[in-house]
């Protein structure tokens, strides 16, 4: 999951962004609008978390911009004054929810998951597909209520796939979406990902849950509970 | 022109004389005319004597007695003069009175029965009116000849009355003129005296010698005084909010503080600094919280145009919707169009949001908001409710949600800060009443009520 942060306080940056890369977000930073804005126009975000009042540009305007360019990714607004005025122009401006300063990482990390799934047409915490189910606020998976061992990488794809479950993701979505920018980004890298996933959940070769389609990408076949 | 004072009297002066110059030369022309048509009629009359004391004499030729009845024909110079002219222009007879003087050629001899009156000069320039007649006289049977009998008479006499007419005329006007000029200065001055007035207290209020303006205002000023007390007013009660909140705050979070040196200087150990330290951090947040959305309320009531609540309220479960997206409630909105909200968005914003916020926490998949108008005395008064079907809040809980009798520091978990918050905005600032009941869907049922004057202002 790729996430912007535009914040202008360095040290909420900061711990905003390693929190999040500890989850196993892919994370963007900027500490100040214009940056910001031109990040969420160039990248494949899964999400924004905006700050309202920046120095040069209003997170208000930012959200306005993105959402007339037609830039899809939910959005979550931090705002310092809990002014409903506020909510309501950022909301209205086409955020999808907000969070009042100071807030604790936890609530901030459980909007963001919401919002994510709520952009796959998830609207339950655990995602499940067949007989596969992911908590993706204890980061866990079961295979027919078996918890299935995995790395971090793992759960990322597996997580993005089942979220967008029965769509078709090119390799270079995937890479763009799971991958930080400096990471080493050889495709593959995923191909043994995959393999790894499939051997993971699919130990005796029956439930085949993700398929190949050749030159366009995975898809994840079984059916959302 | 920027006095009031000045354009009024210029205005009012202007007119008054025009008037009066309008008066005055109506009345002199008037004058005139019956001055001069009476002397028309004395010399008419007299003309008709001469008629009556002509006769002809032994050669069949017109001709006039010795002494006639008015005197004036017979002495030199007395201002009555006549003639008598035949047809050819030829003198017949003159009036002794004539003595050394002629009268003007005038008028040519016309058609019998033919009367001309015309102001003319003597041949020694002396100013007179000329009435001549015309008569055809029977001098013999069937025989008649043209005679034109001319009457004249100085215009001193004439000229003298019209000048004092004149003088006692104009001097009338211009004492009139003066005297109403003055008075009506008087006037002005005397309406104009509550403007001085209202300069003079907001000069008092300035100086801080008085607090608002008095009441006792002509009609017409009413509604500007009542409205900069009005605004005095809120400005005064936004000042004690201010100092109030301040004062809240800086009390509140003096308790946590005292619980944090307490515990730091006892020593205790981390596990329980920690905690402690989370929990004295949680509680100031809070308070800082709760002090600041009250600040920000502006109560803005008075002067506010009247705000329609339906849009307001539309904005706040849209907003709400994409919130609670994933829990998906049905948010119902039944607001008229007409309702109307006299105060200041944001205020309304935040006393909806929070209520409405609140209801789609604990409903279970249904929230209403209602608004509606309604009368209380002769104030208007706007009634805001929220309601849920939620599991409700049992009636002795709400004194405490209200926060009643606890000015700061409201700590209640679930509700958190909006309930106490809106209802220092419905009680405090629009002088309403918030109260916390059961309603028809089962949950929760939250009443604002908030006042305004009956005229919005």
């Amino acid at each position: 999951m790729r996430i912007l942060i535009i914040e202008d306080e360095a040290p909420l940056l900061q711990r905003v962004s390693t929190q999040l890369r500890e989850q196993g977000y892919a994370v963007d930073t900027a500490a100040d609008g214009r940056t910001g804005l031109y990040l969420g126009q160039e990248y494949p975000l899964d999400a924004a978390v905006v700050d309202l009042g920046l120095p040069d540009l209003s997170g208000i305007e930012i959200i306005r911009r993105w959402r007339a360019a037609g830039r899809p990714f939910p959005i979550l607004i931090l705002t310092a004054r809990g002014r409903w005025q506020d909510k309501v122009e950022g909301l209205e401006a086409g955020a999808d929810d907000y969070l009042v300063k100071p807030f604790y990482l936890e609530e901030l990390l459980a909007r963001l998951r919401a919002l994510i799934r709520r952009t796959g047409g998830w609207s339950q915490a655990v995602l499940a597909c067949g007989p596969i189910a992911l908590d993706t606020g204890a980061q866990q998976v079961t295979l027919a209520g078996q918890p299935v061992e995995l790395t971090a990488y793992e759960y990322k794809l597996l997580e993005y796939l089942m979220l967008r479950a029965g769509t078709v993701i090119s390799k270079t979505e995937l890479t763009e979406h799971l991958y930080q920018e400096d990471e080493d980004r050889d495709s593959n890298v995923l191909e043994v990902l995959v393999g790894r996933l499939r051997r993971k959940l699919d130990p005796d070769r029956t439930l085949n849950p993700i398929e190949t389609l050749r030159g366009r990408g995975y898809r994840l076949r079984l059916e959302r509970a | 022109m920027r006095s009031l004072n000045g354009r009024l009297l210029i205005a009012a002066s202007v007119v008054l004389v025009a008037f009066l110059s309008l008066t005055g030369f109506t009345l002199d022309r008037a004058f005139r005319d019956s001055a001069s048509s009476a002397v028309r009629d004395r010399l008419q009359a007299q003309l008709y004597m001469l008629l009556g004391a002509a006769d002809l004499d032994a050669f069949n030729r017109l001709s006039l007695p010795q002494s006639l009845p008015e005197a004036r024909f017979s002495t030199p110079d007395s201002g009555l003069y006549a003639d008598v002219m035949d047809n050819q222009g030829n003198l017949v007879w003159r009036s002794p009175s004539l003595l050394g003087l002629a009268l003007p050629f005038f008028p040519a001899v016309r058609n019998p029965g033919d009367t001309q009156f015309a102001p003319l000069e003597s041949s020694n320039d002396t100013p007179l009116f000329v009435l001549a007649f015309t008569v055809s006289w029977e001098t013999a049977p069937n025989q008649y000849r043209l005679y034109t009998f001319r009457v004249a008479e100085t215009q001193w006499n004439f000229r003298d009355q019209l000048w004092s007419f004149r003088r006692s005329l104009w001097g009338w006007l211009l004492a009139s003129t003066g005297v109403l000029l003055a008075v009506q200065g008087a006037i002005l001055r005397w309406s104009l005296k509550p403007l001085r007035q209202v300069a003079a207290e907001v000069t008092d209020i300035e100086a801080g010698r008085r607090t608002e303006l008095s009441g006792s205002y002509p009609e017409e000023l009413q509604p500007l005084t009542v409205n900069l007390n009005a605004l005095l007013r809120h400005a005064h009660a936004h000042l004690d909010r201010y100092r109030n909140a301040l004062g809240d705050l800086a009390h509140s979070l003096k308790t946590p503080l005292a619980v944090l040196r307490g515990a730091l200087e006892n020593s205790a150990p981390d596990e329980e600094l920690r905690h402690t330290l989370s929990e004295q951090v949680e509680r100031m947040n809070r308070t800082v919280d709760y002090q600041l959305q009250r600040a920000a309320a502006s109560g803005r009531i008075a002067l506010s145009a009247p705000l329609p609540v339906a849009p307001v309220a539309r904005k706040i479960l849209d907003s709400l919707a994409k919130v609670y997206a994933s829990r998906a409630p049905q948010l119902q909105c039944e607001v008229t169009a007409s309702t109307v909200f006299y105060g200041d968005e944001g205020d309304l914003m935040e006393i909806l949001g929070n209520l409405a916020d609140n209801a789609c926490k604990w409903c279970h998949r249904q929230v209403v908001v209602r608004a509606h108008p309604a009368a209380h005395g002769d104030r208007m008064e706007l009634v805001v409710e929220v309601e849920d079907d939620g599991p409700g809040i049992p009636a002795e809980q709400a004194p405490l949600l209200l926060g009643r009798g606890q000015r700061a520091d409201p700590t209640v978990a679930g509700h958190g800060i909006g309930l106490a918050v809106v209802r220092d905005l419905v009680e405090e600032i629009y002088y309403g009443r918030l109260d916390i009941s059961r309603g028809a869907l089962g949950g929760a049922l939250v009443r604002a009520r908030l006042r305004f004057q009956a005229n919005g202002g």
